[in-house]
């Protein structure tokens, strides 16, 4: 029997309510689930769903110690301490937190401390930070209400100050500033991982749904330096020295391989602490001052003009001229820093001495044997500029190269009087390290190698893995024979100063000072004093080669005075601590 | 005691073919349609519980994962805090200023042998 409700009864109206509100269900119920599935979703995955990052741990950097890398840049994981004021006044534990603060991690409390306790209003005030593991571990175990914990990975140097102008830093938003940092940013910081899934509500991630996503980070790379760590802190050292002998108020040294364009060390003085980066208030104490400072380099690039010389075939360090102690250029007459050598004189006195006169001399054997010709002019910057790589940058693998300035003698300013004064160098910027490195071709037998502060990676299982050999980036900028010679001169040069070098060594060196330009002239009571040099066992082994620069405020330094002494200081440990025979 | 509710149905009555000696199981329990949806619901229960132990006990090992993950990241911290301290007993100047080395003197004279 079929069941049958009345028309109009009350039983019938209540039927048709009931289905209204069922039909009215079954929509609301479409809209929500069918039409609204993607809104919705969406909703429950941002509530469910969490994103990470998965961050890289960024690269070591190592120095070498002989030939074994050794940490000069670590990371480590601190953690700020914060605290909730409105807990702990509510807890009425601020005592407690105060002295187990100040008992575990003293020197990194906050010195208001009880201020930032007091303010009720806010629900987070950092009380210490950089405070180690140990330590957070130990004010966990005090379990404290309204402490917590934020990690934080930050740069170690446990070598303090060391080589802090080659290292840079790494800044409070993690990325590298100045130095190897700066210029290895992206390679040290490696890549991000992502993580993506459903979690609880403690955050642990759960593998359920079929959306997660784990790629993991790709840390940095562990780089391995050429700087030696020992001939870093000996050159820092007799940097200091000599400043402290001279009264000077900063100082530069490069130290390189002659035969691989390796970088040894590289210093300068006055420096900062790159754990303390933050407290520095002159931003200049950030520049390598050895790659980006250009000045003019003076007497050192005598030797470049005589290599020119020699190479062209116009001159050798045994060939005369007639000194008068000066010598005219078109309007400007160009005289000897030192005075007295005058008549007929060899081009190794001239170096000696160095002599001014005779390197104008060689710039005019170079074009007609009387004036600076266009053809001079062009071979002077061929050397100079085109092959020992003045006025260039070098590439070497740290932030803020600057290039210099040597004129082109296409340009109007490339005229006979600048290439007069560039042939004992004055009239063109360069860098220490543009410099040493062109002076390495110069004694190495011919070859300029890039320089370079890379020597190799520290691989994922902790495998050192150093670079090639390096190749020379410009082969026989200089024949051999030239070289030799420029050896032989630099080393006679050396020997007129008596007693100062190790027996039995072959050492060799240049003197510079150079006058500082200050608002467009030269100033009258500043120099430069430098000092470019080699030594080995013998001439064929020349093993090292050290610049040393140095200069006062309102200061008359002189190369051999000044600078001298702080090359020969590092020069005779070099020849220990490289455990080389001597031969002569 | 007990009863035996089986019988058999000769093939004669089934309409069955020669030489084919079958017999056919007959439950004299007799499942209404109310009963088959009882059981259906119960299987899709019995089903539902255990989908939910596994969903669960994969959420298990996911904690278990969890704490795995956090002892290793506790580790490689203490590791890295070691290393540090390694770094920082055997730097230059900690080495420079420790007892051995104060003691040390400069040697007055370097004799090399001539290979």
């Amino acid at each position: 029997m079929k069941p049958d409700l009345l028309k109009g009864s009350r039983s019938r109206i209540l039927a048709g309510i009931v289905l209204a509100i069922a039909t009215i269900f079954v929509f609301r119920l479409f809209y929500l689930q069918v039409i609204q599935h993607n809104h919705y979703v969406a909703l429950a995955q941002a509530e469910q769903v969490k994103r990470d990052r998965l961050p890289a741990t960024r690269g070591e950097i190592y120095a070498l110690n002989g030939t074994a890398p050794v940490k000069l840049v670590l990371n480590e994981t601190v953690y700020t301490v914060f605290v909730d004021p409105a807990v702990i006044i509510e807890k009425d534990n601020a005592n407690d937190v105060e002295k187990a603060m100040k008992d575990i991690a003293g020197g990194n409390v906050r010195d208001n401390f009880e201020d930032l306790l007091e303010k009720e209003d806010s629900r987070y005030q950092i009380i210490a930070t950089r405070v180690t593991r140990t330590q957070a571990e130990k004010i966990k175990e005090k379990d404290l209400s309204g402490v917590g914990f934020q990690a934080v990975s930050q740069r170690v140097y446990p070598e303090g100050q060391l080589a802090s102008q080659v290292l840079g830093f790494v800044n409070a938003e993690g990325a590298g500033n100045y130095g190897l940092e700066a210029y290895m940013n992206k390679e040290l910081s490696g890549v991000d991982g992502r993580l993506e899934t459903v979690t609880d509500v403690s955050d642990v991630p759960l593998t359920i749904g079929d959306r997660n996503i784990r790629e993991p980070a790709e840390d940095g790379k562990n780089v391995v330096m050429t700087i030696d760590r020992n001939i870093q802190s000996k050159v820092e050292q007799a940097i200091a020295d000599g400043i402290k002998r001279s009264g000077a108020t900063d100082a530069s040294v490069v130290v390189m391989e002659p035969n691989s364009g390796r970088v040894m060390a590289m210093a300068n003085l006055p420096t900062y602490n790159p754990s303390e980066y933050y407290k520095v208030t002159d931003a200049a104490l950030f520049n390598n001052g050895t790659i980006s400072a250009p000045y003019e380099p003076g007497s050192d690039v005598k030797t470049y003009t005589m290599a020119a010389a020699i190479d062209t075939g116009v001159a050798k360090a045994t060939d005369t001229y007639y000194n008068t102690d000066s010598i005219r250029i078109d309007d400007r007459t160009i005289t000897n820093a030192t005075k007295g050598h005058t008549g007929v004189i060899s081009f190794q006195t001239a170096l000696t001495w160095s002599l001014n006169t005779g390197f104008v001399t060689l710039a005019q054997r170079m074009g007609n044997g009387k004036e600076i010709t266009k053809t001079a002019r062009d071979t002077m910057y061929e050397y100079f500029h085109g092959r020992l790589g003045l006025g260039q940058l070098t590439g070497i693998e740290l932030s803020n190269e600057q290039k210099g300035i040597i004129i082109s003698p296409d340009e109007a300013d490339g005229n006979a009087v600048r290439y007069s004064n560039m042939s004992f160098g004055q009239g063109l910027d360069a860098t220490l390290i543009q410099v040493t490195s062109g002076f390495t071709a110069l004694i190495n037998g011919g070859n300029y190698y890039k320089p370079t502060v890379i020597d190799g990676y520290i691989d994922e299982d902790g495998v050192y893995q150093q670079k090639a050999a390096s190749q020379p980036s410009k082969l026989a900028v200089v024949k051999p024979e030239t070289s030799r010679q420029i050896k032989e001169m630099t080393h006679v040069a050396r020997s007129s100063f008596s007693g100062i070098d190790k027996a039995g060594y072959y050492i060799g060196g240049k003197t510079g000072t150079s006058q500082v330009i200050k608002d467009g002239v030269y100033a009258d009571d500043e120099t430069i004093a430098t000092y470019l040099g080699y030594g080995g066992s013998d001439i064929d082994h020349p093993e090292y080669v050290i610049m040393v620069s140095i200069h006062g405020d309102h200061k008359i330094l002189g190369g051999s005075k000044d600078a001298m002494p702080i090359f020969t200081d590092i020069s005779n440990w070099m020849l220990d601590y490289l455990k080389i025979q001597p031969k002569g | 005691m007990s009863q035996n509710t089986n019988y058999y149905v000769s093939r004669r009555q089934q309409n069955w073919s020669r030489n084919q000696n079958t017999t056919r199981f007959q439950s004299a329990i007799k499942l209404g349609p109310v009963a088959h949806t009882v059981l259906v619901a119960l299987m899709i229960i019995v089903l539902g519980l255990i989908y939910v132990t596994q969903a669960t006990r994969t959420t298990g090992y996911d904690y278990e994962a969890q704490k795995i993950d956090s002892q290793i990241a506790d580790y490689s911290e203490q590791k890295s805090e070691l290393e540090v301290e390694n770094a920082r007993l055997t730097a230059l100047e900690t080495v420079k200023n420790s007892s051995v080395a104060k003691e040390m003197t400069t040697p007055a004279n370097t004799q090399y042998v001539q290979e």
